[in-house]
C-alpha cells in the first residue's frame, strides 16, 4: 500500500508533528531514573545482605540487630519520601512501603535477620532493584533515541 | 520531495518498538529467574532451621506471611518494568515515524 500525499500535505503533518514533538510528544509511564535511589538502594541491599550472613553464623549481636533495623527503616522512609516527589512514581512508592512493613514486622518481633526469616524482606528488595533496572533501561534508550533525532 | 510507503512506514515502526521492548524481557526473566531462586534457597532455609528447633512454628508462619506481603512489590516492579517498556517502544516507533516525515518533507525538522 503506497500513499502518496501532495507537497502541501506533508508540510502540514511536518508541522503538526513538529508541534507535537516540541510539545513533548514522546509518552511517559514511568518516573525518570534516579540516581541517588538506586545508589541508596543498592547501600542498604548490601547492609542487608551482611546483617543476614551475620545473623546465620550467630555473629550479630542483639544490639547489632536493632542498629541494623532502625538505619534500614530510616533510609527506607527516607527513599519513600522521595520517591512521592517523582511523578508516575506510585509503584515505587507502594513498593517501598511494602519494604518498610517488612523490616518493621522483623524489628517488632525482635528477630534475627536470618535467611530463612528474611525472604520477604530480600524479596521486596530484589523488586525494587528491577524497579531501578527498568527505570536505568529506559532512560538510557531515551537518550539514545534523542540523540539519533537531533543528530544531522 | 518523497511519498511516505504506509505499510512499510508500519512494519519499521513494529521493528523499532520490538527491539526497544526486548531488553526489558530479558530483564524481566532474568528478574523471575532470581525471585525463583530467592524463594527456593529461602524454603530450604526455613525448613533446616526448623529442624534444628534454630526457629518455630510461629516464625515459619511468620516468614510465610512476609512472603506473602513482599507479593505487593513484586507486582510493582513487574508493573513498571510493563510501563517502561510500552513506554520505550512507543517512543521507538514515533521515531521511526518522525525520521520518514523527515526523510519525505527533505529537511530534518522532528
Amino acid at each position: 500500500m503506497k500513499l502518496r500525499l501532495s507537497p502541501r500535505a506533508l508540510v502540514a503533518i511536518a508541522a503538526l508533528s513538529c508541534a507535537i514533538f516540541f510539545s513533548g510528544c514522546a509518552v511517559s509511564f514511568v518516573a525518570p531514573y534516579d540516581e541517588t535511589t538506586d545508589h541508596l538502594l543498592t547501600d542498604l541491599s548490601q547492609k542487608t545482605e551482611t546483617a543476614v550472613v551475620r545473623a546465620d553464623a550467630g555473629q550479630l549481636s542483639a544490639e547489632d540487630r536493632e542498629k541494623f533495623y532502625s538505619d534500614s527503616l530510616g533510609t527506607v522512609r527516607m527513599l519513600k519520601a522521595r520517591s512521592t516527589l517523582f511523578a508516575k512514581n506510585e509503584d515505587e512508592t507502594s513498593a517501598l512501603g511494602t519494604l518498610e512493613e517488612n523490616y518493621d514486622a522483623l524489628s517488632k518481633r525482635g528477630a534475627p535477620p536470618r535467611s530463612s526469616l528474611t525472604i520477604g524482606l530480600r524479596r521486596s528488595l530484589l523488586a525494587l532493584q528491577q524497579i531501578q533496572i527498568a527505570k536505568k533501561r529506559s532512560s538510557i534508550f531515551s537518550a539514545g533515541l534523542k540523540k539519533t533525532s537531533s543528530s544531522p | 520531495m518523497a511519498s511516505i510507503d504506509i505499510s512499510q512506514l508500519i512494519q519499521s515502526m513494529l521493528g523499532a518498538a520490538t527491539g526497544a521492548a526486548k531488553g526489558h524481557a530479558e530483564d524481566l526473566k532474568n528478574y523471575v529467574e532470581a525471585q525463583a531462586k530467592l524463594i527456593a534457597e529461602g524454603a530450604a532455609a526455613i525448613t533446616r532451621d526448623r529442624l534444628a528447633n534454630i526457629i518455630t512454628d510461629d516464625d515459619v508462619r511468620f516468614a510465610w506471611e512476609e512472603i506473602k506481603r513482599s507479593e505487593n512489590a513484586d507486582r510493582a516492579a513487574l508493573a513498571v518494568t510493563l510501563k517502561a517498556a510500552a513506554q520505550d517502544a512507543i517512543n521507538a516507533a514515533l521515531n521511526v515515524a518522525a525520521s520518514a516525515v523527515n526523510s519525505a518533507v527533505g529537511v530534518a525538522i522532528l
